[in-house]
């Protein structure tokens, strides 16, 4: 459930990378008051065997599929939710930089949903909760289950809602809620199950390890609801500050509020449209270009509810495709070129 | 499996990428990370019906590749593997989104032209950071997170993470290869294997972690560690950074294929 | 040179599940010495190395480097003379070149940039992988990685090396050149192997360690001749000194 660079606006990347940097400066405030040197090396060990443990099939009994450990839970409970957090934030960092799966401007987002819905909601709030008690098998199988449910249904919501935030995409809310839930329903089930065989096992060998990641871990209801109030109120603020920014180029937020509230969207910078159309109106010897006009457009789609289109005549579509194809052609005549330069001086050097 | 055997070739091909000396890849870190990021940020503020104005940045890709003297084919070859997740969720647009537009003659409907432009999006960006970690190399990536005040602890974490995939994935790998021997008619492990097969190799992954550590205090680490000095920032680092930015503004606000689409249109008539 | 001794003084050091793993070792090495120290799989060895290095501290007895007792306090210093490589290099290369990770002791020791890289160079040169500086260790062979290992303690100057098993997993050429390079070095020499040929040709004297005490203690081409000392630790005369496989005649 990678968040993609290309489904994000820069709105909500930029709020979710403020929100994540505020949660992950805390945890390694947390981490080095805690004098704990010794878990810089496990983290990062840790985080290469969630990597490598992506390889690892589970056959899930009675079907013929198999499922994956995601990480942020089992981390969580291995390392304490400030070093698993940190962890999977390096794990997805990797991930975006190699394997570009989800991408640097989304990974804020991805960090968010997978680490600090797991890290620190479903782990410190569920799972220690419902843990309390004391290990026998049969609990935490349930505990990990229900754990690793909610916290994967919260990541699901998280990406739907930053999915729709931006706009990119034509999904109405509704589907992409009923699409998204229960497929997690059923990763998040599986997962439990995972996490539940490990942490038994562990538990059966090496209990202190699971009791050093519980303890010592001072999350107390005060501390929690520190973290909770400083990010809301440090992601409102920034996105406060970058929808003012944002107001003279209408992109995401708006609209989905244009969706909700039926006010139309402007497509475009309305004053640079017309600085355009100023210059055009200068160059002479393109009289008939029309560039688009989204302002005239807008008023008649908002009467109708509808959202606005740029506005196309036959002739600027025709100006783009060939524009296009020219930009692109150029594109690749710089490549071409520099490639015949560079080929050009290796063989004059040798 | 093989697909994640295919993951750690990729990443040492990548390794190796950002060895070379070329141009770019002789630039400074930092001022590639920013351009990375000021394009990323310039391509995914398209609208969502934009795509003429998407086609001027394939120019900053084009020039990385063949100046940073990279393979297209590999590079190529991951962005179409990537994100199924993209393609599942902008395929629905067609469906939800069946206006009629007119292109050149051609009708299609609005959900196509979106899809494209995701797809499009999708491209730039994948391909944007591919280019970033193959031209500057994940150390000196990590000097730049240095110059940016990320903590020590995070990115010393960080390149111990990418440090250990190699060895933990062969790791891994030894073990289902001895698990599959045994076991010849199961796809993937059993349930009953679930927790000895993972816990024991998360166990055998703590006592690597102590054997580090206490390499670590024997070459005097005591919680901080020092990164070595920085590589010194060049006037010409900074032009690279505000020449692109110049670009990408300009791509932003222009419409530059329509410009030259009318021109041409224009002179025709 | 006194300083440059490493003493033993009636060590123990029990694991906490009460496993007494050292009981009552005793021995004095000296300046420019060569030690092999060998045993059977559990007799101690790895946990003598910890006691040495000051990763663990005996629960009674000590360790003298020179004159200064191994404590907490002292450790920074202690480990700046005493350089340990380990058996695995992948546990010992933690950074993403080969030249971070020789420069990683150094910079620890807050020495400047300038001196650093002229540290870094030099270990690497000493140990012939100068053009793998910028390399990956992951994209190292087995015999290269040990090199970059052995140059990550050569930088920070020690006066003393410690190696576990420092031919353990190399291909017969590679084994070979370590023990070339091992051999040009003039410092101090603490060797745990299984190697026990490596031992014969690299140790002038030998510690037999048996169920954590030390079972003789003494020049290496008497004791690792030993035949009845040998088979009661758990270990066997060197090949080398073995008799004909395919004739059976004995060494002379």
């Amino acid at each position: 459930m990678h968040m993609a660079d290309a489904l994000i606006s820069p709105l909500v990347g930029g709020t979710m990378w403020v929100a994540t940097a505020g949660v992950a400066a805390y945890s390694i405030k947390k981490i080095q008051t805690e004098m704990d040197e010794k878990k810089i090396p496990l983290m990062g060990v840790m985080g290469a065997f969630i990597f490598a443990s992506q390889m690892i099939n589970f056959t899930i009994p009675g079907t013929g599929s198999s499922g994956h450990i995601g990480g942020g839970l089992i981390l969580a409970i291995l390392l304490g939710p400030y070093a698993g957090f940190l962890t999977l934030a390096s794990v997805l960092t990797i991930q975006a930089l190699f394997f570009a799966d989800g991408g640097l401007l989304a990974l804020g987002s991805n960090v968010f949903n997978m680490g600090f819905f797991t890290c620190f909601v479903a782990y410190p709030l569920i799972y220690k909760v419902l843990m309390g008690k004391g290990y026998s098998t049969k609990r935490i199988i349930v505990v990990s289950v229900i754990a690793a449910i909610i916290g994967l249904q919260l990541g699901a919501f998280g990406v739907v809602l930053e999915t729709l935030f931006s706009g990119k995409t034509e999904l109405p809310f509704g589907t992409f809620v009923l699409l998204m839930q229960p497929i997690h329903l059923a990763i998040g089930a599986i997962e439990g199950l995972v996490t539940a065989a490990i942490v038994t096992y562990i538990w059966n060998q090496r209990p202190e390890i699971i009791e050093r990641a519980a303890s010592g871990e001072a999350i107390g209801n005060a501390s929690i609801k520190k973290v909770a109030l400083g990010l809301i109120s440090v992601a409102l603020i920034t996105g406060a500050g970058l929808s003012w920014f944002a107001s003279s180029n209408p992109d995401g937020l708006e609209w989905a509020i244009s969706k909700t509230t039926g006010t139309a969207e402007l497509e475009s910078p309305v004053g640079l449209h017309q600085k355009l159309s100023d210059l055009q109106s200068k160059i002479a010897f393109l009289p008939d270009y029309s560039f688009k006009a989204p302002e005239s457009e807008a008023g008649q789609g908002a009467g109708e509810g509808e959202e606005a289109w740029p506005a196309v005549s036959e002739g600027t579509s025709t100006a783009g495709l060939v524009g296009g194809g020219m930009t692109l052609a150029l594109a690749a005549l710089v490549g071409a070129g520099i490639s015949l330069l560079k080929r050009r001086k290796y063989r004059a050097n040798s | 499996m093989a697909n994640i055997m295919n993951s750690l070739y990729n990443m040492r091909l990548l390794d190796d990428l950002a060895r070379q000396e070329t141009i770019i890849h002789k630039l400074h870190p930092l001022m590639k990370l920013l351009t990375t990021v000021s394009f990323l940020t310039v391509v995914v503020s398209f609208g969502r019906y934009e795509i003429s104005g998407l086609l001027p940045l394939f120019v900053y890709p084009v020039m990385v590749f063949s100046l940073a003297e990279l393979p297209l084919k590999p590079i190529l070859l991951r962005i179409l593997l990537v994100s199924p997740f993209i393609i599942g969720i902008g395929i629905l647009n067609p469906f939800f989104d069946q206006q009629i537009y007119r292109l050149g003659g051609m009708e299609i409907s609005r959900g196509w032209l979106t899809f494209l432009s995701i797809l499009i999006k999708s491209g730039l960006t994948v391909t944007a950071a591919l280019l970033l970690i193959a031209s500057t190399g994940m150390d000196r990536l990590a000097g730049a997170l240095r110059m940016l005040k990320i903590p020590r602890i995070f990115v010393l974490q960080l390149l111990l993470t990418y440090r250990y995939i190699s060895v933990l994935m062969e790791e891994v790998a030894r073990t289902l290869r001895a698990y599959s021997l045994r076991a010849p008619n199961q796809k993937g492990v059993h349930r009953s294997a679930w927790g000895s097969l993972a816990g024991q190799l998360i166990l055998r992954t703590f006592d690597r972690a102590q054997r580090i550590y206490e390499a670590m205090c024997l070459r005097g680490f005591t919680g901080e560690y020092e990164t070595g000095g920085f590589k010194e920032i060049r006037v010409w680092d900074i032009a690279y950074w505000a020449g692109w930015m110049l670009f990408f503004v300009a791509a932003r606000l222009y419409n530059i294929p329509m410009v030259i689409g009318s021109l041409i249109t224009g002179v025709i008539r | 040179m006194s300083h440059h001794k490493l003493e033993a003084k009636d060590l123990h050091y029990s694991y906490p599940d009460d496993h007494e793993a050292v009981k009552g070792m005793s021995f004095c090495i000296h300046h420019g010495e060569s030690v092999g120290i060998i045993g059977a799989n559990g007799a101690g060895k790895s946990t003598l190395l910890m006691l040495l290095m000051g990763v663990l501290f005996p629960s009674q007895g000590e360790v003298c480097v020179g004159d200064v007792h191994v404590t907490k306090k002292t450790l920074p210093m202690i480990r700046q003379r005493l350089g340990m490589v380990f058996q695995d290099p992948d546990d010992q290369l933690f950074m993403s070149t080969v030249y971070d990770d020789v420069a990683f002791g150094p910079r620890n020791y807050k020495l400047d940039e300038k001196e650093v890289e002229t540290r870094v160079l030099h270990a690497l040169e000493l140990v012939g992988i100068l053009h793998l500086k910028d390399r990956a260790p992951f994209k190292l062979s087995g015999g290269e990685k040990r090199a970059a290992a052995i140059a990550s303690v050569l930088s920070m100057h020690p006066d003393v090396l410690v190696m576990d098993e420092p031919t353990a997993a190399l291909d017969p050429k590679s084994r070979r050149r370590v023990m070339k390079l091992l051999t040009s070095f003039k410092h101090t020499k603490i060797i745990t192997s299984h190697d026990l040929d490596m031992i014969y040709e690299m140790c002038d004297r030998t510690i037999v360690i048996k169920n954590g005490e030390i079972a003789a203690d003494g020049v290496t081409s008497e004791i690792l001749v030993n035949a009845q000392l040998m088979d009661e630790c758990g270990l066997e005369v060197p090949l080398a000194m073995q008799n004909c496989p395919v004739c059976g005649s004995a060494k002379e």
